[in-house]
Formats: C-alpha cells, structure tokens, sequence
C-alpha cells in the first residue's frame, strides 16, 4: 500500500512538473497579447497582426492598463526570458495615478496615455485632443523638413500625460528598443512622458508676454511637443548621439516649428556669462551647456541653410559607437558635414558665429533679435595701458576648446589712438570691433598683427566702445592669447596634452583612419594630420577635392580597422613617418635626402663594380 | 674594481627595496575590494550614504551588499571560471528647470550574455537594484543587446566589473 502511495505521489509530482511550462508559457502569452505584443509561442500570421495591432484612423476605446502593468510585475518572475525581454519596456513606462485611458491621435500615429483621476488627472478631454493633435502638427512639421519620423515598429508611437511640475520638467523622451533600419543601424524606439496640464507657475512663468494661463499652457505643450519629439527622431537616427548637440538641436526646432514662442531664448544669458567653456559641455541650463547651444544651429542654418542641421544627424546614423558602449562626439561630426557638403568647417563657422554674437547681424527671426541676449564682456578697460601688470583686470586667457571671450574698451581722451598688440598661440583667432554710434565695424589688423583704433580718444565714453573678440577654434584645450595697449607682450605656450573634449567619446569624424588607428579623435598624433589637412589640404581645391574624396571612402575602413586591433597597430605603424614627417618637415626633409643620397651612392658604386668585375656569364 | 662592486652593491640594494615596496604596497588577495556605481563607472570604496555596492576579491564569487549588510559569505568560483558584476541602468541627462543628470537602475530586466561570434550563452536577470552577476569561463562575451551591448573579457579566478548602459532619458 505505502508502495502504490509513493507511485501514485511520483506520478502526480511528474505530471505537475510536465504541466508547468504550458502554464507559464499561457501566463507570458496572456501579458504579451495583453499590451499588444505578438505571443513568443506563435508564429505570425497577418491575422493576428490585424487582431493584435490596433486599426489606425480609429479612436482606441479607453481601457485601464494600470492593474495589468501591476500584474506584469507581480508575475515578472515566472515568465520565460523571451517574453521578459519584449514586455521590459512596459516595466519600464509610466504608472499613472489613475486608471489609465488612452486616445488615438488623428493621424493614428500617437497613443495619448492619460487618466482622470489623481495627481495625474488631465484637465478634461478636449486637453488630450489638443496634445494629439499638437503632437500630430509636431510630425506633419518635421515631415516636411525631410526628417525621418521616430521609429515605432509599425505601432503607433506612445505619449503620457503626467504631473511632472513637482519635479520641474516640462517632458523626457526615453530610449526604448533597438529598431534598426538599414541606415540606420544604432536606431531604437523611445517613449515620452509630458506634464498633464503645464498650468503650474513652474511653466507659466516661464513665458512672459499679456497670455492667459490657457494659452501660456498651449504655448508650454506646443514647444515640449516639438522638443521632445525631436528627441524621439534622434534615437531613430542613432542611439549614441551626444547629449549636448541633442538638447541643441532639439531647442533650436523649437522655434523652427513655434516662432511665436520665445522661451528659449532665455537660455542665451547662462551661456554668454560663460563663454570660456567649451561648446560641447555637458547640457545644463546654469552654464548654458546643451540648451543655451541652439543659436549655434541658428548661425549653421542662416549661413548654410536649414538642411545643415538635418545633415549633421545623417551623417551620425552612419556611426558606430567608439566602444565601450560610449557616444559619439558631435564636434567632428558636424567639423566633417561642413568640411564636405558646404566647403566650409567647424573652425571657420565658429569664429563667424562668435562675431555674430558681438554684430548682432541675424539673418532670420528678425523680429526676435532684440530678445538675444547681448555679449558679455570678460573685462572692461577703462584705465590705459592695459598689459600685464593692471592686474587684477587681466589681459591675458587660456581658453577651453571652442570657447570665447569679449574684452571691453572704453574711450577716454587721454588715449588718443588705441593700438592693440596680442600674443597668442596657434589655435587662437581674433577680432577687434569698433562700436560708434549704432554702426559697428571690424577693424582689420596690420601685418604685424596689431590692430589700431584711429580716433579713439574722440568717441563718446558714454555710448561707444571698442571691443575684442578672442576665441579657441580648435578643438584643442588650453590655447592661450595675452594682449596690451602699450606693445608690450607675455608669453604664451602652445597647449601640448591635448585634454579630451567633454562631450563624448571621441571619434567618428575628422580623420577616419588615423581616428580609428589611435582610437581617439584628439590623440595628439590625429590632430597633426587634421591640422595639416586644415592648413595645407583646405587652403586650395586639388587639396579641398581629396579630402572630400577621403571623407567619402574611408568611413567603411575607419569602422573595419576599429573591430581590428592588429590592424590598428598596423597602421598606426604606417601612418608614424607621415606624422613625424609632417612634424618636423625640415628634419623629415634631411632625412629623406640623405637615404635618397645613400641609395644614389649604392646604385652607383654598383654600376662601377659592374664596370670593373664584368659578369662572366655575358 | 671596489667602485663596480659598490655599484652592484647598491644595485641589489635598490632592487630588494623597490621589491619591499611593491609587496608592502599590494592588497592581500584575500580581501575584499568594494566597488559603488556613481552614474558612470564603479570607482572603489562603499557608497557615501545607503545604497548598493558589490563585494569583489579573487577567486571568489562577487557580492552585492548594503551597508546594514554585516559582511559577504564567500563562495569560490569554480576552476578555470571568472565572474562579471555590474549593473544595468538608463542614463538621465538634461534638465530645462531643474537638473535631471543622473541614472535609473534597471531591475528585473534580462541581460544576454553572448560568445564573441554572437551565440548566447547565458540569459541572467537583474536584481531589484539593477545589479546582476554571472560565473563564466575564461573568454571574451558580449554581454548586453545591440546597439547597447559591450564587450567583456573574463579572466580566471577574476571578477570584470560591467556598467551596462541600456538606455537613455532625455530630461527637460
């Protein structure tokens, strides 16, 4: 009997185990057809697509979503990691503090999640119409400009409302899975989050003007819409975009796409009060860093027209990561884009938008200019000579990679002419402007370098100045400059530890090959040869047509060479004499005479031994 | 010929004391060695105020511990085998009103550990806290999904710390 008992025990045990991957494999398809993914267990038919995928044009008909998402994380654990890693993205969406209702927009491409209940309850249902259809303006926009809308996977893209006010942000744009494309190998689908109303005094203050709190909000979500969206088609272009020129980009839109709505401009005084920094800092609405960038977009598409932008990010969905999951620095990027489709550079632009910054020459949003916030001056001279020693006023800087300075001098009759003499490094550009008046003129500087200011003891103290402009176009940190009214200079020191750039990880750009050789865009070694090609390549069109020849059929070797380390070391071993020859060209130069000569005197005693000794066989 | 032997001399002199150094200088591989994620990398030491922290030495499986936590159990890895610890998160940038710069642990979330030709080897999950381990052989992995997957080389009787970012969060 105990014996039967046992077997009887044994059977069932062995049937239950026998049975529980058909129950957790109902369990994962249950969740999986439940947030509208297709089940692991079954192969795709187009009917279940059609069941399972919601017909566009068509209003979803409300449902609540929060106790299914919290029976997915009751259940997390029993189900298979097939199913675990195509519902992690619904872990990973927002809870809303009600139940949750969702309305399709009328394109049918966004999925407006809302609730009307809680902290996150919308204001009413003619609020989430109006987000589905600012978010469908947003995409007919972008369209239009010839951007690549967000992937989705053919689903419709998914927005929510929630009350993010306490945490002060107006919306966030979160990376999803990947959806490569071809083109587009580093894409991935994303979601945003935006606040459920924007009628907090956090966003209302924010916007000045005679507005009513309803069209402040309107105003609020049309700018967050566009931003935010943006973002969503960067992940589509390339995961690993740099966060700074991503903020830039996507601030910048937002007065392409809602001229009327100023509040971005109130990024521009952070910046300007800390031009010293470079461009590509970390974004930070404090030092201008990321946000305050957007009139940078401004100068690029006033000088080279709007599809600079959009450029910039295609030639980033053709990148990889520089390893190690990192991204890829923008600086090079946007340097290679100008260098081969608009025959300019990073260097020539940048030093052309500083002095912007100072002319105030805007070539679009005329009517905004007056909102721009005016440069600032690292220093105003009032007392002459300026030179090294009226400390603590110091004439003297050492800036970061592309970064800027204005120094300020007022007139005064004692000095009649005002000649300014400056030291600087290689990297180091200037400008010096005169201001009377309302006219503004750039002073050209003699041969020496020098600028003089003719009549400078004549302007009005009160109204006109002069002004200099100092900025680091390289890409190099620590490139100095000092200057004087008085002729007199300090030393200055060409930087030698190229610091690396903050932004991101480096490579991508500027010289592929070598970039990938030595595996960083600012190893001192790259940028000798970048500038060579900036000084000697650049400067004529045999030079200009093959670096553009270089910049089309090296990226595919760059990406080859960087999966490989021995061919890394290879040509890095290759590419040594050319460095070291481009160098020291007059050491280089010896040198390859005297083997030149040496081999000249080989083949020639040769000839003389052959002269002497005949071959006996001839 | 007294100068070339006081020069070996103090040759031998150097080379014991520089050997003195050196072996006052190492961590007894019996330690442990606690590592904290701060948003980017782990950089040594426990976290300065709570939080999760892993416990690392040689030859033993890596811990992941609290500080109410007492100590680690130490359980040896198998023979010819390494471990990898880490921990998965979504990087949060940005911030138009207030700084949003930061990270998001990413718990319960499967991670593929694949070999370098691509053929997956393990699947682990990852804790409440983000963090996850795996006891591997001796070799190069993938561990990660593309685009966000890194490279790993696991060596024998060593733990590889992996910070494996899978996401990010534009913050405005």
């Amino acid at each position: 009997m105990k014996i039967v008992s046992l077997r009887v025990a044994a059977t069932l045990v062995f049937l239950f185990s026998f049975c529980l991957p058909a129950f957790a494999a109902q369990l994962d398809d249950h969740y999986l057809t439940a947030f509208g993914e297709q089940p692991v267990s079954q192969t795709g038919t187009d009917l279940q697509k059609a069941i399972l995928l919601p017909a566009t044009g068509t209003a979803d008909p409300p449902h609540c979503g929060t106790p299914l998402k919290h029976g997915l994380q009751r259940d997390w654990n029993q189900l298979e990691p097939a199913a675990m890693k195509v519902l992690a993205k619904q872990l990973a969406a927002p809870v809303l503090s009600g139940a949750e209702s969702t309305l399709l927009s009328p394109s049918g491409r966004f999925l407006i999640h809302y609730t009307t209940s809680g902290a996150d309850a919308v204001p009413s249902l003619a609020w989430v119409q109006t987000v589905a259809q600012t978010f469908d303006d947003v995409t007919v926009s972008y369209a239009a400009r010839g951007w690549n809308l967000a992937p989705t996977g053919g689903a419709p893209y998914n927005v929510y409302l929630l009350e993010l006010s306490a945490q002060r942000i107006y919306g966030q744009t979160t990376s999803g899975q990947s959806l490569a494309s071809p083109g587009f190998a580093n894409a991935v689908g994303s979601f945003i989050e935006i606040d459920n109303d924007f009628l907090e005094p956090v966003y209302q203050n924010a916007l000045s003007g005679p507005l009513t709190a309803a069209q402040k909000a309107l105003q609020s979500l049309q700018i967050t819409a566009a931003h935010e969206y943006h973002h969503a088609i960067q992940y589509g272009y390339n995961f690993f975009f740099d966060i700074w020129y991503a903020e830039a980009t996507a601030t910048w839109h937002e007065d392409e796409l809602y001229d009327p709505v100023n509040q971005l401009y109130n990024y521009l005084p952070a910046w300007f009060n800390n031009s010293t920094q470079a461009l590509d800092i970390a974004a930070n609405v404090t030092t201008g860093g990321g946000y305050g960038r957007w009139i940078t977009n401004r100068y690029l598409a006033e000088q080279h027209g709007t599809i600079v932008i959009r450029n910039i990010w295609e030639k980033l969905a053709t990148l990889n990561s520089p390893g190690n999951n990192a991204d890829i620095s923008m600086i090079p990027v946007i340097d290679s884009v100008l260098i081969t489709t608009f025959s300019s550079s990073l260097k020539n632009d940048y030093l052309g938008f500083v002095k912007r910054i100072y002319t105030r020459d805007w070539a679009s949003h005329t009517s905004d200019i007056s909102l721009i916030h005016p440069y600032t001056p690292l220093t105003t001279f009032s007392l002459y000579p300026v030179n090294a020693t009226t400390a603590p006023l110091t004439s003297a800087i050492t800036l970061a990679h592309d970064a800027f300075a204005f120094y300020k001098f007022t007139p005064t009759p004692a000095v009649a002419n005002l000649t300014i003499t400056i030291n600087k490094t290689s990297g180091i550009q200037t400008a010096l402007f005169r201001k009377s008046g309302a006219i503004i003129s750039e002073i050209t500087a003699a041969a020496d370098g020098t600028f003089t200011v003719s009549g400078f003891g004549l302007m009005n103290p009160a109204a006109d100045e002069v002004v200099l402009l100092v900025a680091n176009t390289t890409t190099v940190n620590g490139h100095m400059a000092s200057f004087s009214s008085d002729g007199s200079t300090s030393s200055v020191t060409e930087p030698v530890i190229a610091a690396p750039a903050a932004g991101g990880g480096g490579g991508g750009g500027g010289c592929f090959i070598a970039t990938a050789a030595y595996g960083s865009y600012l190893h001192p070694h790259v940028r000798i040869l970048r500038d060579f090609r900036d000084r000697h390549l650049l400067t004529n069109s045999p030079g200009r047509a093959f670096v553009a020849l270089y910049y089309r059929l090296s990226p595919p070797a760059a990406a080859f060479i960087t999966r490989h380390l021995p061919l890394r070391l290879l040509v890095r071993l290759l590419l040594t004499p050319v460095v070291v020859g481009i160098a020291h060209p007059a050491a280089a130069g010896v040198l390859l005479l005297a083997v030149a000569g040496t081999m000249a005197c080989r083949v020639r005693r040769k000839r003389i031994t052959a002269d002497i000794h005949p071959d006996p066989a001839l | 010929m007294t100068s070339v032997i006081n020069i070996l001399l103090a040759g031998v002199a150097v080379f014991f004391l520089c050997t003195a150094l050196s072996a006052a200088s190492k961590r007894p591989t019996s330690a442990w060695n606690f590592y904290h994620f701060d948003g980017q990398t782990f950089v040594a030491g426990p976290p300065v105020g709570e939080g999760a922290f892993l416990a690392v030495r040689d030859q033993t499986v890596p811990v992941l511990l609290t500080l109410k936590e007492t100590g680690p159990d130490a359980v040896p890895l198998p023979k010819g085998t390494g471990a990898i610890a880490g921990i998965c998160y979504i990087q949060t940038a940005g911030g138009k009103l207030a700084t949003g710069s930061g990270y998001l642990p990413c718990p319960r979330i499967p991670i593929t550990i694949s070999s370098s030709s691509g053929r997956p080897v393990a699947t682990v999950q990852t804790d409440e806290n983000g963090y996850f381990q795996a006891v591997l052989a001796a070799g190069v992995y993938r561990v990660g999904t593309a685009p966000q997957a890194r490279d790993v080389t696991v060596e024998v009787a060593k733990t590889t710390l992996v910070p494996l970012r899978t996401g990010k969060r534009m913050v405005d």
